[in-house]
């Protein structure tokens, strides 16, 4: 602890500005001319700077309103949970950062559109009859039934490079689809890039999973007896959707 | 020059927006005041300010403390403040034209007196953390916000103004 007479240092005098003094030091200030004409020099130069400080600066700052008004337009957007915006315009990062936006926009618009485009061509829920006919091996219904064949072999991965290709899709995000064969190798299908189309996972109703359904009860409704081999190729390459709907009897695919 | 209380609301019957609007109210202008020792442009302070709002309001919503408010929102701000600047390149439109020229013109020293203009020459010779400190410190902080807004010891904020508050005693003629 410093002695009662030994002078404030300079952190002991911002303390004494703002009242944090220790009662002992607060002893020497009031008893210490030296200490408190330091203190009281601090405060005036404290204040000279601040009367500088705004005195250059206030003039130059616009009034309120109009950032009031915004500040109030963002709050209102904020409390309502959408996205609050950013007004950045004429700064020219802004600029940069705005058209890479809509970039992005634009990349997106056009992406969305060969999406509608695809859906209404049936190149999304049900494969291009085009690219993708359909094309079965000569087996069976014995042959098929008795062998153990996976269900849906892997598809090499230059042949599914070749198919998203031939659906214009080259730089879609793979593990988003299947590359599904339109007929499965457990009904016959065949390793061609003409019975293989990328299926999404999760994007539409009529999905990769679902078509996995249909295959199994086509199989074992084959396997069964209930239903002709090559009845069942022709139906799920012609259109699996409505075979779906036809074999599971519903117009919408269980969950 | 004493500074002010720590900041501290309570809610008052008021929506969140309108006690954010409030605050904004008192302290836009210290607050842009503060970011003109960033050599950014008003255009950036300004947006920086409504960054500094919004961050409050969201804070507030999510049940964030409101103890020395004040503090929070120069932290904030000079945090904001200095990831502006090292994004903005020194220019002509950096906020040193915020700060008259040391030797101004006619019209200038029309209501500028000379001692404001000498210390006008010391603030802008000083160092940028010690020009941070006494600006905080005219805004009403006390030191150990303006240490802890500036992740500075107390003893460095002491350090730092008293350097600072010499050069301007002497320029003051004192």
């Amino acid at each position: 602890m410093r002695e009662p007479d030994v002078h404030l240092s300079d952190r002991e005098l911002v303390l004494a500005a703002d009242g944090e003094l220790s009662t002992s030091r607060e002893r020497h200030l009031a008893a210490c001319g030296t200490c408190r004409a330091r203190l009281r020099d601090l405060e005036r130069a404290v204040a000279d700077f601040a009367g500088v400080h705004r005195g250059t600066l206030d003039p130059l700052l616009p009034r309120p309103d109009a950032p009031r008004a915004r500040l109030r337009a963002r709050l209102a957007e904020a409390a309502s949970g959408k996205p609050i915006g950013r007004q950045f315009w004429f700064r020219p990062w802004h600029a940069a950062a705005a058209g890479a936006l809509a970039l992005i926009l634009t990349v997106g618009v056009l992406s969305l559109y060969q999406w509608r485009w695809s859906r209404a061509n049936g190149l999304v829920d049900v494969p291009s009859p085009r690219l993708t006919p359909g094309a079965a091996r000569k087996v069976d219904r014995e042959e098929l039934c008795n062998s153990a064949l996976p269900k849906n072999q892997v598809v090499p991965a230059d042949l599914r490079r070749r198919v998203f290709q031939a659906y214009g899709m080259a730089n879609a995000d793979p593990r988003a689809y299947e590359v599904d064969y339109l007929i499965t190798p457990a009904l016959g299908g065949d390793d061609d890039i003409r019975n293989l189309w990328p299926q999404p996972y999760v994007s539409t109703v009529w999905n990769a999973r679902v078509k996995d359904a249909l295959e199994d009860r086509l199989r074992d409704m084959v396997c069964r007896g209930q239903l002709d081999l090559a009845e069942a190729q022709r139906d799920i390459s012609t259109d699996w959707i409505a075979a779906y709907k036809k074999y599971f009897q519903t117009n919408v695919p269980a969950r | 020059m004493a500074a002010m209380p720590a900041l501290e609301i309570e809610p008052r019957g008021r929506t969140l927006e309108e006690e954010v609007v409030e605050l904004f109210d008192s302290f836009r202008e210290p607050l842009l005041r503060y970011l003109a020792s960033f050599g950014l442009p008003l255009a950036d302070g300004e947006e920086i300010v409504q960054e500094v709002f919004l961050s409050l309001f969201q804070h507030l919503r999510r049940g964030g403390g409101r103890t020395n408010l004040r503090g929070w929102l120069f932290r904030v701000a000079h945090n904001l403040g200095l990831k502006r600047r090292s994004r903005t390149p020194r220019g002509s439109n950096a906020l040193w034209k915020w700060m008259p020229d040391p030797a101004p013109g006619p019209e200038e020293q029309f209501f500028t007196g000379e001692t404001e203009r000498r210390v006008q020459a010391v603030l802008r010779a000083l160092p940028e953390q010690d020009r941070r400190c006494l600006t905080l410190r005219a805004e009403g902080l006390r030191y150990r916000e303006i240490a802890e807004t500036l992740a500075m010891s107390l003893g460095a904020v002491s350090l730092s103004l008293a350097r600072s508050l010499a050069r301007i005693a002497r320029a003051a003629g004192r």
